[in-house]
């Protein structure tokens, strides 16, 4: 009887422990599911924008440009200035006094930072000063240093030709110069066409006594002519050397400065001109010691008169116009 | 062969110095996450001293427990450039019903038929529809905005708890 209930028990115990064995393995490979439910597969997204903030932070552009005169200095400077070649569209514009250095601030990526496309007008304030064009690469942020610029006066130029007044040719190689008092400012020759150009730094249109000279190495008197500036950055003069077709031959030159050129040839008679040396006459009579003559007048815009007077024969020498050009070792002081 | 490799070397350098001229900054919510700039990481958020070209770029985050995020970028010519990327997050939701023969469907994509079941849902709006017998029965909008569970019965407004 024992023996049974034995049996039957472990029987029983066989039974809970294959039912407990299974629980415990069903809850091992399904786990919480069969109490929680169990998982789908995948997330489950709705795509919502997500929030997203983007914040840039600019800089600028400080441009530094220093500024020279070398000569004189215009009250005030207006600067423009222009990105991408576009002169149509002042990017911005400052008018400042004539200080050593041009500042501007530019709001960053204005400026081209590939090519010299990016463009600084400069005006002086004033008529007789250039205009400045400084084209620049840019960049895009930061401190850009621009070369200094000079600010110049608008420079003055002389230019013509010199021919021979008597037969109307070329003249090459004479000798030209703008002068201010006795200074030489600047110096050149005519050219194979007789052409020549002079240009001097604008500051010279407030001068007074500026003048052109011409024909310093010839043996003629040098032709002068005061210049005057005051209406035009430019001035053509057509010059011409020596005596013209008026004066008939024999010519002679005289061959110092200051030659007494008198209306009669008895003494005591009275000097209607002193004549500079190279000066052109005209012989028509002959005394055993003096020449009467006639010489040329410049009267300005009408040409020129004759004047009829007497000269000593020592103050003349015979005019060779085989050669119009002075030796080299003739003193150049005289004029 | 050292030399070539040297100035190889050098005007690499050069390129890169010219293309990365603008400064770069990141910051996310949550922190520390790693950031893919053009398919290349960064580094994790905060990102301070970054660079970045002038142009189009693709910043991807892929960080477990938030929906991916990718985010495409003209940078323009500036000083630098800040971004604050605030990752949505992904909550766990678990959806129960009593009522029988019902078919569920999420955002007119994921379906499924189980009275109990668990879901990861993107933080935000979800569209709810169900169906009997293939009809529609109902649709609703729910709102995950944190980790619950949510109980459906027939058309009747949706229990949160």
């Amino acid at each position: 009887m024992i023996y049974k209930f034995i049996i039957m028990k472990k029987e029983r115990l066989k039974f809970l422990f294959i039912i407990g064995l299974n629980t415990i393995l069903l809850y091992t490979f399904y786990g919480c599911a069969m109490f929680r439910g169990p998982e789908y597969s995948e997330i489950i997204y709705n795509y919502r924008q997500p929030l997203i903030s983007v914040t840039y932070e600019y800089g600028e552009i400080a441009l530094k440009m220093p500024l020279e005169y070398p000569g004189a200095k215009p009250e005030n400077l207006l600067f423009n200035i222009y990105s991408r070649g576009d002169t149509s569209r002042t990017m911005i514009s400052i008018l400042q006094d004539a200080s050593k250095e041009f500042r501007a601030y530019l709001p960053q990526g204005v400026l081209d930072t590939d090519n010299e496309t990016n463009l600084i007008k400069i005006y002086p304030q004033d008529p007789d000063f250039t205009p400045q064009y400084i084209p620049f690469k840019g960049i895009q942020f930061g401190e850009l240093n621009l070369p200094t610029v000079e600010i110049v006066m608008i420079p003055l130029t002389i230019e013509g030709t010199i021919s021979l007044n008597r037969n109307d040719s070329i003249l090459e190689g004479v000798s030209v110069a703008i002068q201010n008092f006795d200074q030489t400012i600047i110096e050149t020759e005519s050219d194979t066409a007789g052409y020549f150009k002079l240009i001097i730094p604008g500051e010279y249109k407030r001068e007074e006594y500026i003048q052109l000279v011409a024909g310093m190495n010839m043996i003629f008197k040098p032709f002068k002519q005061k210049l005057d500036f005051s209406n035009s950055y430019n001035i053509n003069i057509n010059i011409g050397m020596g005596p013209s077709a008026n004066l008939a031959e024999p010519l002679y030159l005289t061959n110092k400065s200051n030659v007494h050129f008198r209306d009669n040839p008895d003494i005591g008679s009275s000097t209607l001109f002193l004549l500079e040396n190279g000066e052109t006459f005209s012989v028509q009579r002959v005394t055993p010691g003096e020449y009467f003559g006639s010489i040329e007048v410049d009267i300005g815009k009408k040409g020129s008169i004759k004047l009829d007077g007497w000269v000593y024969r020592s103050d003349l020498d015979l005019l060779q116009l085989s050669n119009l050009f002075k030796k080299q070792s003739n003193d150049v002081s005289i004029y | 062969m050292f030399l070539f490799i040297k100035k190889i070397l050098a005007l690499c350098i050069c390129v890169s110095g010219l293309l990365a001229q603008i400064k770069l900054s990141v910051n996310t919510i949550p922190k520390r996450v790693e950031i893919f700039l053009d398919g290349n990481a960064i580094g994790k958020t905060p990102i301070k001293n970054g660079n970045i070209s002038i142009g189009e770029h693709q910043f991807v985050i892929d960080e477990d427990g938030y929906a991916p995020l990718k985010y495409d970028l003209i940078v323009n010519s500036s000083e630098s450039v800040h971004l604050d990327f605030f990752l949505n997050p992904i909550y766990k939701v678990k959806f129960k019903t009593e009522e029988n023969s019902l078919i569920f469907e999420l955002n007119n994509e994921h379906q499924w038929g189980e009275k109990l079941i668990r879901l990861e849902l993107e933080a935000g709006e979800h569209f709810l529809r169900v169906f009997k017998l293939g009809e529609i029965i109902d649709e609703q909008v729910i709102m995950v905005d944190e980790p619950k569970s949510f109980e459906y019965f027939l058309k009747k407004p949706i229990i949160e708890k």
